[in-house]
């Protein structure tokens, strides 16, 4: 045994990694913190959706939607569970080992929201197991259960605004010494809205896409009918909120231009720019896959309204056509601007006009929006029509693919937020680099 | 003695009801039949009313200690603000009833926009009501001009402004109200004069009438308490309707619609439903009190066209309207009037869109699905521009 | 037998009556007042001018801010001051107002950024006044203006172009 002795000297460190491997760091936290929020927004999103559909079933007096609920609050916890474990392994091990200058002076400005988050989140974690294992046993006591499923949706959605203080703090700080002001900083409005619907809809179309595998897995006839219809209805809840995030997200980005321009530029007409073209033609794809869906489902049973819907779905080809042109035929429009090339692509240049922002991609925006509500009311209308249990194997391939759609553009989101920051870690306060010191600086004085 | 008191109170009440018909008065006011469930949404129309008839007071009184010149609009108000802690408290309550009133008619018409309360024979009830709507919200842009504070100026001149781009007739409009093209005393006198004559010789006969129609056809409440609401339906554990009971006035005695008009079961209006109306307005009103006495109306430096430094912020009912302002780009600008008019035309319409006679909100989607989307469009752009409002 | 009826009965005849005083009195109510409304419509409005200052003073590339007080077009009231912003443009200057183009809020200069910010919505201008960034739809306005022998700045309670 003593001649394993001299393996006890190898060298490792005795510390966490923090100095030298940038690259390392950022990918650990990237990927990270990319499942953390593939799982915790699920989370919050079905500890908004769920009780939702709940009290939804009660209205209607209709056992399917309560099925669909409690079916959402068993899944609830067993993702709840794994998305806390990576939460904390994200946090204390990645964060801290990692980016250990960072998170400490972070925690120490954003110390009220995230002790405020913290008890949101032990709110949460009962609530939603609670809310689970008393299904049966309230099941007279409706009012109580669903009263129980609102605080869960109260505490979901406190718990996702407090940590999008501290994101939207790292993008547009303001003067830390005042919480309420913290709070309110300039992009934490817009991006609470935009996470919230975010979430909503991810949830409906991660319905929709299980719901269809489980269709084509189905035995009874009951069974069939149940997932046919769940699927739609996550498809529903999940168009009916993307079509906000246009205006929301044309909203945020107006506040990210106003506060800090440089980050705006990076993601518009920068290095990000082409990603986020990117971005938009999944939104695109997602309402055409979500349009295709509602043309064909009631084309199946031949209820009425299909017909205007493939009409619907046509003006929705033309507007993500529109809106994803790229604008500039080259990465950045500073590569354009240096090639000396600032003119249309028809006279040589590399810009290409009907790619540009105003007008033409506000108008590709409001036209989802409003074809969207448009084809929602009309699939919907033609529900009277259709038999639950007889869709195709079409159908459930395009829900499948709008919930593929829907995780890539959650990851495609982080990617842009987080390198369209850089190279700041807190704009104008901290950058990246100050994270690898080995010997870190100071906080600077406030 | 205690009866020969009854005993003249009840020849009092007789020679009273022999010269001025007090006592059908009464009966028929007091008496009526209201819906039975759902009651307490119902109370939201009488809280607009009590809040408009607070406005009516104190805006009253505020005549008294208010001018309204250019050069003494302001002077006045924070005369009142320095040396009058009463005129304050006066000052607040109109502030902050007005912003509780806007609240609540959003509520209130949200309410009989899902309801379906809009469908024959209440249609001119929804017309009215929408007339009054825009009307509340006239006065309150309306009377944001009066104090000729800083917030007030700029608040007139991008209201005024955005008249302007009315097409062909915009900078006639903006003339019209500003006297000229450019703000000045003409302006002030004018919105004064509208808001405090005009608006109100329109608002309160209006009042009148979307109250007398709702007494002629009854209140219609929600579709629960209808045999509509008990059809069989596939798929749904639908109890037997409960038995009709005796059909009392203003629902009619030969019901033209077997499953929408009358409601099963009814109640006298005195004093159930004024009870919980009472109720509802008393909070409301106290919680006007409450924020009249601890916040107050604020009121900023004296109205200064040349200012580099000041941000303008909207009032937070007008913030939809800003944030559109906001994100629509320059060769798009007139749909931030087409909106709002469309809006407008469209709520109007809506008896004449919707004419199907059915009642319940989840059988109807083609008009709940964009009403809904509406509403949330309208809270969202709220949250939205709600960071303007901290000065960010 | 009815005979046809063609002479003026006594009910067309209050009828008639009614109607005929009815809309007199419509129109005697309706001409002054309305008359009245639009009235500032064909009211010229007095055009005076005013010193700014001397251009002397604008020293830097940036602009510079005076202010100036003109008559309101109305009563007597006293005067109120506008802000102007006076920009060296190659050999000349421009006069600019801080009359954003798009709501007329107050644009302000800002030193940092180079650029004209509109605090209501975001508008951005240039330094010559030029709409390049928001909402705007034209760029600010230019008083109407003229620049003395020795230099003096004098402006006018107009614009080059109507707003």
């Amino acid at each position: 045994m003593i001649h394993l002795l001299p393996f006890l000297d190898v060298a490792l460190p005795s510390q966490a990694p923090q100095g030298g491997n940038l690259i390392a760091a950022r990918a650990a936290i990237g990927v990270g913190f990319s499942i953390h929020i593939l799982l915790a927004g699920l989370v919050s999103g079905s500890g908004e959706l769920g009780p939702a559909i709940e009290f939804l079933g009660y209205m209607r007096q209709r056992r399917r939607y309560d099925r669909l609920a409690h079916g959402i609050a068993r899944f609830m916890t067993y993702y709840f569970s794994v998305s806390a474990t990576v939460a904390i392994l994200v946090m204390t091990v990645l964060l801290v080992g990692f980016w250990g200058h960072f998170w400490s002076v972070m925690v120490r400005i954003a110390w009220w929201p995230l002790v405020i988050e913290a008890l949101a989140f032990i709110m949460q974690v009962s609530l939603a197991y609670l809310w689970y294992y008393t299904w049966d046993p309230l099941r007279n006591f409706k009012a109580l259960h669903m009263a129980m499923g609102g605080l869960l949706a109260i505490a979901s959605f406190i718990q996702v605004y407090m940590i999008d203080i501290v994101a939207s703090y790292m993008l547009t700080p303001t003067p830390p010494s005042n919480p309420i002001r913290l709070a309110l900083n300039p992009t934490s409005y817009p991006l609470t809205v935009h996470r919230t619907v975010g979430n909503l809809a991810y949830v409906g179309f991660a319905v929709a896409g299980f719901c269809a595998i489980k269709f084509l897995r189905a035995r009874t006839v009951e069974d069939r009918a149940f997932y046919d219809w769940a699927g739609s209805f996550g498809l529903l809840w999940g168009v009916g909120m993307t079509l906000f995030q246009p205006i929301v997200g044309y909203s945020y980005a107006k506040e990210i231009q106003l506060h800090t321009y440089a980050s705006w530029y990076k993601m518009m007409r920068g290095s990000l720019s082409t990603v986020f073209v990117w971005q938009i033609t999944l939104l695109g794809l997602m309402f055409l896959v979500a349009a295709f869906y509602f043309t064909r489902r009631l084309r199946t049973d031949g209820a009425p309204g299909h017909s205007l819907l493939r009409l619907m779905t046509g003006g929705l080809v033309l507007a993500t056509l529109l809106a994803a042109l790229p604008h500039h035929l080259a990465w950045t429009l500073d590569d354009v601007a240096a090639a000396g090339l600032d003119r249309p692509f028809w006279q040589g240049g590399l810009i290409n006009p009907l790619g540009a922002m105003i007008p033409w991609k506000v108008l590709a925006l409001m036209a989802y929006t409003l074809l969207a509500i448009a084809a929602v009311t009309w699939y919907v209308r033609g529900l009277s029509g259709v038999r639950w249990g007889n869709a195709g194997r079409g159908e459930q391939r395009l829900l499948i693919v709008s919930t593929i759609l829907t995780v890539a553009m959650i990851v495609t989101m982080g990617f842009i937020r987080e390198n369209g920051r850089a190279p700041d870690l807190i704009a104008g306060q901290m950058q990246i680099q100050q994270q690898q010191d080995v010997s870190p600086q100071p906080t600077p004085a406030r | 003695m205690i009866s020969e008191l009854r005993g003249w109170a009840s020849s009092a009440y007789n020679w009273m009801d022999e010269r001025a018909s007090v006592r059908s008065l009464l009966r028929k006011g007091l008496y009526e039949a209201v819906p039975v469930r759902g009651a307490w949404f119902y109370t939201l129309g009488s809280a607009t009313l009590v809040l408009i008839l607070l406005q009516l007071v104190t805006g009253i009184f505020l005549t008294l200690l208010y001018v309204p010149s250019v050069t003494e609009a302001w002077q006045s108000l924070n005369y009142v603000r320095q040396h009058d802690a009463f005129g304050s408290i006066v000052r607040g309550i109109h502030l902050w009833s007005a912003y509780v009133l806007l609240f609540v008619i959003g509520l209130h018409m949200v309410r009989t926009f899902f309801s379906g309360s809009y469908k024959r024979p209440r249609e001119l009830n929804w017309v009215t009501g929408v007339g009054l709507f825009v009307l509340v919200l006239a006065m309150a842009i309306t009377g944001a001009f009066l104090p000729w504070d800083q917030a007030a100026y700029w608040t007139a001149v991008v209201v005024t402004n955005i008249a302007s781009y009315t097409p062909i007739i915009g900078s006639f409009l903006r003339a019209l109200w500003r006297g000229g093209d450019t703000m000045g005393p003409v302006t002030l006198v004018r919105t004064f004069g509208i808001h405090v004559w005009l608006l109100p010789a329109i608002l309160f006969p209006l009042i009148g009438a979307h109250l007398a129609l709702l007494r002629k056809h009854g209140e219609f409440g929600s579709y629960v308490n209808y045999r509509g609401a008990y059809r069989a339906r596939e798929g749904v554990e639908t109890p037997p309707a409960p038995t009709q009971r005796r059909i009392e006035p203003p629902y009619p005695a030969v019901p033209t619609d077997e499953l929408w008009a009358a409601p099963l079961e009814t109640e006298d209006f005195y004093p159930y439903q004024t009870f919980k109306d009472g109720l509802v307005s008393v909070v409301l009103v106290a919680v006007v009190f409450l924020l009249a006495v601890t916040i107050g109306a604020p009121l900023e430096e004296a109205a200064n066209p040349a200012t580099t430094s000041y941000t303008p912020v909207p009032e937070w009912f007008y913030l939809p309207l800003d944030e559109l302002l906001v994100l629509v780009p320059q060769q798009l600008i007139p749909l931030v009037l087409v909106l709002p008019a469309g809006g407008v035309a469209l709520l109007l319409l809506l008896p004449f869109i919707d004419r199907d006679a059915e009642r319940n909100p989840f059988e109807r989607p083609a008009v709940m699905i964009p009403g809904a989307f509406a509403v949330l469009f309208v809270v969202i752009l709220t949250l939205l521009g709600s960071g303007r409002l901290f000065n960010l | 037998m009815a005979v046809p009826d063609r002479r003026l009965s006594r009910r067309r005849f209050a009828i008639l009556g009614t109607q005929v005083v009815a809309g007199a009195v419509t129109i005697t109510l309706a001409v002054p007042i309305v008359g009245f409304l639009i009235s500032p419509l064909f009211r010229r409005e007095r055009v005076v001018e005013r010193e700014v200052g001397n251009v002397a003073d604008v020293t830097g590339p940036d602009p510079q801010k005076f202010i100036v007080t003109f008559p309101q077009n109305a009563w007597p009231v006293p005067d109120v001051p506008v802000a102007v912003y006076v920009v060296r443009v190659g050999q000349g200057y421009k006069v600019l107002s801080n009359v954003c183009s798009h709501m007329q809020c107050p644009v302000r200069w800002q030193p940092d950024l180079g650029q004209f910010l509109c605090p209501c919505h975001g508008g951005l201008y240039d330094r010559t006044g030029l709409n390049i960034g928001g909402p705007p739809p034209k760029p600010l306005p230019e008083f109407v203006h003229r620049i003395d022998g020795n230099g003096v700045l004098f402006i006018q309670n107009r614009f080059t172009e109507q707003i």
